[in-house]
């Protein structure tokens, strides 16, 4: 006998179903004996649970594991063989002479860092909102292929980090497509991972180049939930353009722009892969960032110092604690 | 205070034409409503007159000047919006006083407008407030302050009770038109509520499908309807609007049993012609014992206490209503004979153009 093709079609989808519904059968039976045992208002803890045990696993461990590296010394890998130094660790990054000056402190390669990443972040997140802000404002005005020029902005969001860094490495390199064109318009070779002033210029640069397109996003969503009759109330009350955009847009624009701003800081401070996979942090300790301090004293470096990274860890934990908290404040003043 | 004059105002958007050649004067002083219901043009052709539109041709002259190529901010309007428009972050004060900062007043004298404003719509006390801390009602108010202090040639009101619930705005209408007594200034007013309309207006443009319908006073337009749009539009509850023919000479058919009707055509119509009778809920009255008239079966009835409302039904005819004096006895189901006066019956002809009388 014919078969027509709808009933082929409910064969497949009934074939495709069975396993389902027995997969659903199987893991109904013990649900609803525990539901029964503590209640459904409970349930909800038994759905978060798997979550949790993963999050637990992979987060709360290694950082209940770092903070006691943080506090032991020695090479040993297990927690049992390291012996307890109390502070030492965080005595010996703090042991400074001046702590703007980073060739006073004990742990020199430390303060470097820190002094590096607060140089990167500080011109990154100036930067990254002004170049975000202009672009969301362009991107929200009547231009033509307005669709394209927004995917444009946001595509390099999508690439990995060491992606987009080895791409302009490629670019930027002595021999870079940069240079060839340098020197086929006369110029001489400019070698911007020798110059300590060009390296941070090309850190900061590319790192703005590959998340700008996110923050532009966050800034455009604000901008466009302004009401659109402020304006036209604004030009029947005869206001100059400038002075809509800094007496309407900017005050209205504000609570996003505090969010972009602490979650570029943020970003700015957990700062690793592109500038290691750019500049491998030099020239010397030029683009060294505090992330890959705690790398390659952990890991890279010959004797490897677990204690002392974690200790450097726990201190970067801190401030991304903050940063965080500051976040959240942003965020729910933001929605009241 | 000005004159606006429109002259063959159109305005497309691509191949779609939704205001087609409107020709209006207002005169100096003069607070006129555009009504007509929702996409009738009616905003389109208030924001054109803003200048937050483009005309696409035609001519907005004010005070003779042609203004139709200057944007909204050069016209000296002012404008109150539906959503009032306020700006959130600023308070009250510094919503009323934006406009005087960019026309560069100096402070004393924008403090003065402001405070003159705010007493006189009762805002004193919330000059500090931002607009979030506001009822609707003051929102309004601030609203229309911020129009005031600009002292503007003409003011502009989109919809603006339409956000107000139904109590504040009669309370609100009231204020306004008592504001207008006050200022004196050349007002134009949308709304799509006739009755705000009808209590506010001068002069009233009844606007449909981007045309101007009809122009008049609100009693022009309630006692003279120019056609069936207009008839149906004002008046509330609306005019019954009866499918009749013409029967013989001064009498109509209506429904399907042919009543006969008297009416007081003069137009040349022969018998047998299609026609609309209509008639005002408040003009019907109840026929008394042996007189003739328009049998109907009463479906419902709506006590208010001073006045009732029939609701009935006659064979082949719209549902007829009719405004009763006083509290009825009749019922559901109770069979009455209407008579409709010739004085207040209006006839409308096949094309939904109203016909002269004797």
């Amino acid at each position: 006998m014919a078969t027509s093709p709808s009933t082929e079609r409910r064969t497949a989808a009934g074939l495709l179903w069975t396993p389902f519904a027995a997969l659903i059968k199987l893991i109904d039976l013990p649900m609803r004996a525990v539901q029964r045992l503590i209640g459904e208002r409970r349930m909800a803890y038994v759905f978060l649970l798997p979550n949790l045990l993963f999050f637990s696993l992979f987060v709360f461990v290694p950082l209940i594991v770092n903070v006691v590296f943080s506090v032991t010394g020695g090479a040993a890998l297990f927690p049992s063989e390291r012996p307890f130094v109390g502070t030492g660790q965080y005595a010996y990054l703090f042991d400074c002479g001046s702590f703007l000056d980073p060739n006073s402190c004990r742990e020199d390669h430390f303060w470097r860092g820190v002094a590096n990443t607060a140089r990167f972040t500080l011109f990154q997140v100036v930067a990254m909102v002004l170049f975000s802000l202009v672009t969301a404002v362009v991107l929200n005005m009547r231009i033509k292929a307005r669709g394209f020029f927004r995917a444009v902005y946001f595509f390099p969001v999508l690439l990995s980090p060491v992606v987009v860094a080895l791409t302009w490495k490629w670019i930027l390199q002595r021999d870079g497509l940069l240079n060839a064109g340098i020197t086929a318009l006369g110029g001489e070779r400019i070698l911007f991972f020798v110059d300590p002033s060009w390296a941070m210029f090309w850190a900061v640069f590319v790192s703005i180049w590959a998340h700008m397109g996110f923050y532009t996003l966050i800034l455009l969503a604000g901008l466009q939930a302004i009401p659109a009759d402020l304006y036209e109330a604004a030009e029947m009350d005869a206001t100059p353009r400038w002075r809509a955009f800094w007496c309407i847009t900017l005050p209205l624009l504000w609570p996003n722009m505090v969010v972009v701003i602490v979650l570029a800081l943020i970003k700015g401070v957990q700062t690793f892969d592109e500038v290691f996979v750019l500049t491998g942090g030099g020239p010397g300790t030029a683009t060294l960032m505090v992330v890959q301090y705690i790398y390659e004293t952990a890991f890279s470096n010959q004797v490897q110092n677990f204690g002392l990274a974690a200790a450097a860890s726990v201190v970067l934990g801190v401030v991304l604690f903050t940063l965080t908290l500051a976040q959240l404040a942003a965020s729910r003043r933001k929605d009241a | 205070m000005a004159q606006l004059t429109l002259s063959g105002i159109t305005k497309s958007f691509g191949t779609t034409t939704v205001i087609h050649g409107v020709d209006l004067k207002v005169e100096d002083g003069e607070f006129v409503v555009f009504v007509g219901p929702s996409g009738c043009g009616k905003s389109t052709l208030l924001r054109i007159i803003a200048g937050l539109e483009e005309v696409t041709s035609g001519m907005i002259a004010i005070d003779g000047e042609d203004v139709s190529r200057l944007p909204a901010s050069e016209r000296g309007l002012a404008m109150v919006f539906q959503s009032y428009a306020l700006y959130p972050h600023m308070s009250v004060y510094k919503n009323m006083a934006f406009a005087l900062e960019n026309m560069g007043l100096k402070t004393p004298d924008i403090d003065q407008r402001v405070r003159r404003a705010a007493t006189m719509l009762r805002l004193t006390d919330y000059l500090d407030r931002k607009p979030k801390a506001l009822s609707g009602g003051q929102r309004q108010r601030v609203a229309i302050g911020r129009a005031i202090v600009r002292d503007p040639k003409i003011f502009l009101f989109d919809e603006p009770l339409s956000n107000l619930d139904a109590e504040l705005r009669v309370a609100t209408r009231k204020e306004l038109a008592g504001l207008h007594a006050e200022l004196g200034g050349t007002m134009i007013y949308v709304t799509h509520d006739q009755v705000e309309a009808m209590t506010l207006a001068d002069r009233i443009v009844v606007l449909q499908g981007g045309r101007i319908e009809q122009i008049g006073t609100p009693l022009d337009l309630y006692n003279a309807p120019d056609n069936l749009f207009v008839a149906g539009f004002i008046g509330s509850p609306r005019m019954n609007l009866l499918p009749a023919r013409i029967s013989g000479p001064g009498t109509v058919a209506v429904g399907e049993d042919g009543q006969v009707v008297e009416t007081g055509i003069v137009a040349p119509l022969k018998p047998g012609a299609t026609v609309t009778l209509g008639i005002r809920p408040e003009h019907i009255a109840l026929a008394k014992n042996g007189e003739a008239g328009l049998t109907m079966t009463i479906d419902l009835v709506e006590r208010l206490g001073g006045e009732s409302y029939l609701y009935g039904s006659a064979p082949g005819l719209p549902q007829i209503t009719v405004r009763l004096d006083g509290q009825t006895s009749h019922g559901r189901g109770d069979s009455v004979t209407i008579r409709l006066p010739i004085a207040h019956q209006h006839v409308f002809n096949e094309a939904g153009k109203a016909m002269g009388r004797q």
